[in-house]
């Protein structure tokens, strides 16, 4: 990708001269605004989120402290890459919330999409003035603000600790101030976590008005091209009720434009996750938060897209120079299902490894959109790639694959407590990953909220490091 | 009755201009915290640990919408070389300031860790934040730079001096405006949202137009400051506040807490730019009695609804140290009653919380809207 293809009109893609990057490195919370007050002014009133819109309020250039006084206790104990771009990135997706509040206070409409985890967004914002989100993501929440809040709220309404974290959406819908009440709530289900099917029957009661979609049921990779074309129908059935909501008859062109948005980021991700897993030139923690902006966009996809132009731009500025932030002794370790708890990532970082592969049940958000196939048609083909609509074998061979790949020493398995597939299908990958590459597995559950890694737990992972060393 | 929200995300919701599922409440309990836990008022200001648990305390005893600490406006002047007294069961008193004069100024800058009780501070945000920084904003008071200056000088000849030395108190204000957005710094690192006190530059102290000089340049300088951390900013002037509500929201502040002022005064002067937070009389909550407060606390939150960018129920300065309990009690039930939300979560539906006034309630459309 050459240089000029990442310049933007939509926001700064390089270190400037105005606040040049120090040398890479992970940095601690308090190390983080020692450089905050180093940012000049004029970048600080840069940038914005929706783009056109100039209103003090849409700035989002703040470091973690901001957020962290705002509730996000776990901020103060993670490392963050110290770049410019990592500061917007962070500030743009703690931001969340307040932007969602704004769209809906500036004329958007906002729509909840559930459950697919990538698809559905790529139709919702075909639509002129609409903002998908995924309330899913509110999973991480009380992970970040170390608290039980959501749960509780969950619990209260019928899902309790037994049940994935992702049970903290429904605690939100019922709080009504995490992300605005949406004009109308997209829920994917079939052949997707059973918990999260619940947590989306639960939050029913919320919605003004609630449209399923079904998602093809779980077979053998080679069958799935028949489950295409319900799909299509389905996603046809989303396409009326967003024409039905904003009297816009969308045409295949906005669709055909959503596609290659989408794709934008897609392929800025692929390009990041290569540098990334191959020149350890941004920390894990980042990357699993770019990796997941694929699937709503942080709720402002022009913005977002600018964002990851400037990411990657100092990623190959980084990966030029041969520097990186991750020493290249590191242990390479590939990481299966997102950990709820991202200090895990600062922790095994702490600890002499890195991420080089991951499959964090969103594959089909990081696939690219054939954009040669008509609009609903090529969402649909590469939604067929998802993570949790195929059989755990498809999953373990995405791990088995990136761990060949990049030479990775082990693999990292990190279920979620109580989640109901993460305890079946656990096992298997990691009896997969044994006999065909005879690496160490490490497969742990994710703690509720805390404010560190359990004792029991760091041992663990010291010692599945303290194996792999041994092992060069 | 339980509430829907907690204090952090009805906060949240206040300042992203969105209704709330109530009124936040806020009587401004600072030293009565102590009072209330069974700790020594001395011990308060000098162990933050002390301090911090005085809050939590009385936080969860009241139901109250925020932490707040505050000890007295001397704090930095203190840092700075200001000599304080430290009563046994009172607050510090100023006993010699740095200066007696305008005298020229040294380059001191109080270390927030290091310098005078600004640790105190400091200790008191980090352990109320790691107890209850989930559900409960942590604020803390930080004397603004025109009220400093009046600890480090003998106050007389500051004042003479704004009439007679204009130039060296601008030097002076510089001097601890430094100072005072350091310690800022500190706060903020630690999880706590600096509030901005400058009541020695009320319309008791001060004219309007020495206001608008001396006082509020350096105030717009630290929230500027602030905004930088896109940090929602309260700035408190205690006293009469009359001449000046209408340039108070020219310092940048989102939020101003008033005293003695009417309260449709201060939201006609100042309502459409910014929240406003106040302002139940101290005298009133210290010497009357629950029934009365009930009443005038309920008047006081139905006039403060009609603020258009939001209001906060609070009382107009600190809450005396010797407020009965009970009264303290009256005025949060009061106002927690009068300020409920019918129509929170009008675009959706509200939860069946069991005992919560909001089960089976469907409020009507729009209503959430405001911007």
């Amino acid at each position: 990708m050459s240089q000029r293809s990442l310049t933007s009109p939509t926001g700064r893609t390089s270190p400037t001269s105005d606040f040049p990057d120090p040398k890479p490195a992970r940095v601690t919370f308090d190390e983080w605004q020692e450089l905050f007050e180093q940012v000049p002014e004029a970048l600080v009133e840069e940038y914005h989120y929706f783009p056109s819109n100039r209103e003090a309020f849409s700035k989002y250039l703040f470091p973690p402290q901001t957020f962290a006084i705002y509730g996000m206790r776990h901020l103060r104990r993670l490392k963050y890459d110290n770049s410019l771009a990592a500061l917007r990135m962070w500030g743009f997706v703690q931001n969340e919330t307040e932007r969602l509040f704004r769209a809906r206070q500036t004329g958007r409409r906002v729509i909840a999409t559930m459950g697919d985890l990538g698809a559905v967004p790529v139709i919702v914002n075909s639509f002129p003035r609409c903002t998908a989100f995924y309330p899913d993501c509110i999973w991480w929440t009380p992970f970040a603000m170390e608290s039980r809040v959501l749960f509780d709220a969950a619990a209260e309404l019928g899902i309790g600790d037994a049940t994935c974290f992702s049970r903290a959406a429904l605690g939100a819908f019922a709080k009504h101030s995490y992300f605005p009440d949406p004009d109308l709530v997209i829920a994917s289900t079939g052949a997707s976590c059973d918990d999260y099917s619940g947590v989306e029957q639960l939050a029913e009661q919320f919605a003004p008005e609630m449209l399923w979609v079904e998602m093809p049921m779980r077979c053998e990779m080679g069958q799935m091209g028949s489950m295409r074309p319900m799909l299509v129908q389905e996603y046809q059935r989303v396409v009326e009720r967003m024409e039905k909501l904003t009297g816009h008859h969308v045409s295949d062109d906005e669709l055909r434009q959503s596609v290659l948005a989408a794709n934008r980021v897609r392929k800025l991700v692929k390009r990041l996750r290569e540098l990334a897993f191959r020149q350890g030139v941004l920390p894990a923690l980042e990357m699993m938060v770019i990796e997941f902006g694929n699937l709503h966009y942080y709720s402002d996809i022009t913005e977002w897209t600018a964002v990851l132009e400037h990411l990657l731009a100092t990623a190959e500025e980084r990966a030029a120079k041969g520097e990186r932030v991750l020493s290249e002794g590191a242990l390479r370790v590939v990481w299966v299902t997102p950990p709820a708890d991202p200090l895990l990532l600062t922790y095994v970082e702490d600890h002499g490894a890195r991420v080089v592969g991951t499959e964090y049940v969103i594959n089909q958000a990081l696939e690219v959109i054939d954009e040669s196939k008509p609009g609903l048609e090529a969402i649909a083909e590469s939604f067929m790639a998802a993570s949790l609509i195929g059989n755990s074998r498809a999953r373990a061979q995405s791990a088995i694959d990136q761990a060949r790949e990049h030479g990775a020493e082990g693999v990292i398995i990190s279920g979620i407590f109580g989640g109901s597939h993460c305890a079946m299908e656990g096992r298997l990958i990691a009896d997969y990953v044994k006999a065909e590459l005879d690496l160490p597995v490490l497969e742990f559950d994710v703690a509720p909220p805390s404010n560190e890694i359990g004792r029991q737990l760091q041992t663990r992972i010291d010692a599945f490091l303290e194996v792999l060393r041994s092992r060069r | 009755m339980k509430d829907l929200l907690t204090p952090r995300e009805r906060f949240g919701l206040l300042v992203i201009d969105e209704p709330q599922d109530r009124v936040p409440v806020f009587p401004l309990v600072t030293a009565h915290a102590a009072r209330v836990a069974g700790i020594p008022v001395r011990d308060y200001y000098t162990d933050g640990a002390a301090m911090a648990r005085s809050q939590l305390v009385a936080q969860e005893l009241y139901g109250t919408d925020f932490i707040s600490f505050f000890s007295e406006v001397g704090l930095i002047a203190e840092a700075l070389g200001s000599r304080f007294d430290y009563p046994d069961d009172d607050l510090p008193l100023l006993t010699r300031p740095k200066w007696s004069g305008l005298a020229e100024l040294d380059e001191a800058e109080a270390d927030p860790l290091k310098d005078g009780r600004l640790r105190v501070y400091i200790d008191a945000i980090t352990y109320a934040y790691e107890a209850r920084g989930d559900t409960v904003p942590i604020l803390a008071y930080v004397p603004a730079p025109f009220t400093t200056a009046q600890q480090l000088v003998d106050q007389e000849a500051f004042l003479l001096g704004l009439l007679t030395e204009p130039e060296r108190v601008h030097r002076l204000l510089e001097y601890a405006t430094r100072s005072v957005i350091r310690f800022c710094r500190a706060i903020i690192g630690a999880g706590g949202l600096p509030i901005l006190v400058d009541p020695l530059a009320s319309g008791s102290v001060i004219s309007a137009d020495h206001y608008r000089e001396f006082a509020l340049p350096p105030e717009a300088d630290v929230i500027r400051y602030l905004h930088r951390y896109d940090l929602d900013v309260v700035l408190h002037i205690c006293g009469d506040t009359g001449a000046t509500i209408g340039m108070m929201p020219e310092t940048g502040a989102d939020l101003l807490s008033i005293d003695r002022i009417g309260l449709e005064t201060a939201i006609a002067g100042a309502g459409d730019r910014c929240r406003i937070i106040g302002n139940y009389d101290t005298s009133a909550i210290l010497l009357s009695d629950p029934v009365t407060i009930e009443r005038e606390v309920g008047a006081m939150v139905t006039a403060g609804c009609k603020c258009p960018m939001g209001f906060v129920a609070a009382t107009g300065c600190e809450v005396p140290v010797e407020t009965p309990p009970e009264n303290v009690r009256a005025f949060v039930r009061a106002a927690k009653e009068v300020g409920f939300n019918a129509t929170f979560g009008g675009r959706g539906k509200t939860a069946d919380f069991g005992d919560s006034p909001h089960a089976g309630t469907v409020p009507s459309d729009g209503a959430r809207r405001r911007v």
